[in-house]
């Protein structure tokens, strides 16, 4: 009898082609992607500097920064200047070396070398501290003594210049200021990718949608009056994560107010939105769900929300930009730790805006007022 | 009141609606009558705009499908109300849906379907024939000029199938004009009109009784007899037989006249070994719809 029971439910899970394409096709995407994806070793990462001294000595610092691959590195005008690539996220670390430094390390001075990381990703941050380590290493620091071993007054120093480095933005390195900003969207991308994705699947697998598409609705009224009770849905589920992130853990105020309330609206209507297509998409309640996991999953993983997108490799990291879940956790984090101006966000909220425009529009194509 | 000229429906290669045209008066009650698949709901879903015809065209109360809404409502085959929600709510919410906020008149409609008592139940709880006037109501909430109703007593037991077509009598009286599709003789012989189709196409048209006709020159034969495979066999293979039809204790004999009755007692008695009487009948409506059906599908 158990064997009739499996025997059944395997032939019905036939009949359901797209289902079994979803089961079949999903975990192999994802394995691919993932086994590409996941490197974890980052390379490339962004580096602003200024050199002011210019010198033989400089370039040793910089070529031994450069050499293995982690950091890239691209000059600034001014010291501010670095802080603030850091801050749009444009780079992830900095280094300025003052106009004194060959002249201080020929008089045997020890001169500073100012190192800037930025702290919202503990985990790059760890990774950005060590790796920074290689312009301190021997093949860099070899030509810079300039003692008089023979004189009997001199203590060599261990080290020929002083490498001080700065965390900015989370310099206690919490975990979780790094990840709750991230959880918020997370929460809101399944409550709301999942409650929508299923609103018209349902109501047309319960037979109410034929029902309703008798009465002189339009088409844009039944969408939107479909979708305005999930936006406040997704704003109110926004704010209460919010307030207990404030509450409970310390998160930092937002560095404006109204642009998180932008980015709070922006990002419910883009999860709306694509629920909305995944809704029509569907034939059943089942597919849906399983679109819409196959959007969460990549989206945790590749969005920087938990390993750094620099640990991305190139090719992969167009699948990170195609997800909207990316441009969030870049925002909410520049506006909650990183105190980011609008002008570095722009790109991200306009990203957003047009993932509204782009799944708005289609479901407004694919959706038809007839059966 | 409703018009359909030349109305083609295809999925995929197969015409499920085939070049139907009709028209319904006012206050008339008018069936669609076939068996499954004969394109049935696949008409009603056009009429109502819910699915597009190939070509064709539809008028209601002389006007675009679209500019009629309001004038018409629609009961479809499966329960389409919001389980989750109350009897009251599902009729609030379709009244909201045209507009409507009388509610003495909504009061007034549940208490003519006997649901006053159902009022707070959840609609998921009522049971089949309930739901059946909760459809009902909810589809009369705007006071349409027309009904649609897609087999409205499938699966209704003959009491409440009764109940429903007083009140369809009652509706028509006050000046609804009713589109039932059904595949019940005896809910299609309460229609004032009725179309017979077939694999899309219409097959015949008319009154209950002019629809008999259909079959042409044919008579009907009652003969009193257990059901009898072997002489049911026995009987089809003589040549103007047009169908054999067991009720109960009761065979019908449908053929085209000129073949001779004698012809027909003689292949009877040569099974049975005993004499029989053949008692002429007029055929009734079931004889008519399945030789129809028989007839379009060889």
């Amino acid at each position: 009898m158990i064997l009739a029971i499996v025997k059944k439910e395997l032939l019905q899970l036939r009949r359901d082609p797209r289902l079994i394409g979803l089961i079949v096709v999903m975990p192999l995407v994802l394995m691919m992607l993932f086994a590409v994806a996941l490197k974890l070793e980052p390379n490339s990462v962004k580096m602003a500097y200024l050199d002011e001294d210019r010198s033989f000595f400089s370039n040793l610092i910089k070529t031994g920064l450069w050499s293995d691959g982690y950091f890239e590195l691209y000059e600034v005008t001014t010291q501010e200047a670095i802080v603030e690539e850091i801050r749009s996220g444009r780079a992830k670390a900095g280094l300025y070396i003052a106009k004194d430094f060959s002249a201080l390390l020929t008089e045997n001075q020890q001169p500073h070398v100012q190192m800037y990381v930025d702290g919202t990703m503990p985990s790059l941050t760890t990774a950005m501290k060590y790796n920074s380590n290689a312009a301190t290493d021997e093949g860099v620091t070899n030509d810079m003594y300039f003692l008089d071993e023979d004189d009997p007054n001199t203590v060599i120093a261990e080290s020929p210049f002083i490498m001080d480095t700065e965390i900015l933005f989370n310099p206690d390195e919490k975990e979780t200021w790094f990840f709750l900003p991230g959880v918020i969207g997370v929460l809101i991308m399944q409550i709301a990718l999942i409650l929508t994705g299923i609103t018209i699947v349902r109501e047309r697998e319960q037979h109410t949608l034929e029902q309703l598409f008798v009465t002189p609705i339009s088409k844009s009224s039944f969408i939107i009056g479909k979708l305005l009770p999930y936006v406040f849905i997704g704003l109110i589920d926004f704010y209460f994560i919010l307030g207990v992130g404030w509450l409970l853990f310390d998160l930092p105020q937002p560095s404006s107010h109204l642009l998180l309330f932008a980015l709070a609206f922006i990002y419910v209507a883009v999860m709306i939105a694509m629920g909305l297509f995944i809704s029509l998409i569907s034939q059943t309640q089942q597919q849906a769900m399983f679109v819409a996991i196959f959007i969460i999953v990549p989206s945790i993983l590749l969005s920087g929300f938990i390993f750094p997108i620099e640990a991305i490799p190139e090719g992969v990291r167009i699948i990170s930009y195609l997800l909207p879940f990316t441009y969030f956790v870049e925002i909410i984090r520049g506006l909650l730790i990183k105190q980011t101006l609008l002008v570095d966000l722009l790109y991200a909220y306009g990203a957003l805006i047009g993932f509204v425009v782009v799944f708005v529009g289609a479901s407004i194509v694919k959706f038809k007022r007839t059966l | 009141m409703i018009q359909a000229n030349h109305l083609v429906k295809r999925f995929t290669k197969i015409k499920s609606v085939d070049d139907l045209s009709f028209s319904v008066k006012k206050g008339e009650i008018f069936g669609l009558l076939g068996p499954n698949a004969a394109g049935k709901t696949t008409t009603i879903r056009i009429l109502c705009g819910i699915m597009k015809a190939d070509s064709g065209e539809v008028r209601i109360n002389n006007n675009s499908i679209e500019a009629s809404k309001k004038d018409f409502g629609y009961v479809a085959q499966y329960f389409g109300q919001y389980e989750e929600l109350s009897v009251w709510e599902n009729l609030k919410f379709y009244a909201e849906m045209y507009g409507v906020d009388d509610e003495a008149r909504l009061l007034h409609l549940l208490e003519r379907y006997q649901l006053s008592a159902f009022k707070e139940r959840k609609a998921g709880e009522l049971s089949g024939g309930y739901k059946r006037r909760l459809a009902l109501v909810c589809a009369l909430a705007h006071d349409p000029k027309v009904l649609f109703l897609d087999e409205p007593t499938a699966g209704i037991d003959p009491v409440t199938r009764k109940l429903l077509w007083d009140d369809f009598y009652a509706l028509s009286a006050e000046g609804k004009t009713l589109f039932v599709t059904t595949h019940y003789m005896e809910e299609a012989s309460r229609c004032h009109q009725l179309a017979f189709i077939a694999e899309g196409k219409m097959i015949a048209q008319g009154t209950p009784q002019s629809i008999k006709k259909a079959l042409g020159d044919v008579d009907v034969f009652t003969l009193n007899t257990a059901y009898d495979p072997l002489l049911i066999k026995a009987i089809n293979t003589i040549a103007g037989v047009v169908l054999t039809n067991q009720f109960g204790e009761n065979l019908h004999i449908v053929i085209n006249r000129g073949v001779e009755k004698e012809q027909l007692i003689a292949a009877i008695e040569r099974v049975k070994q005993h004499k029989v009487v053949l008692e002429e009948t007029e055929p009734d409506l079931e004889d008519v719809f399945i030789a129809l059906t028989q007839g379009a599908r060889s």
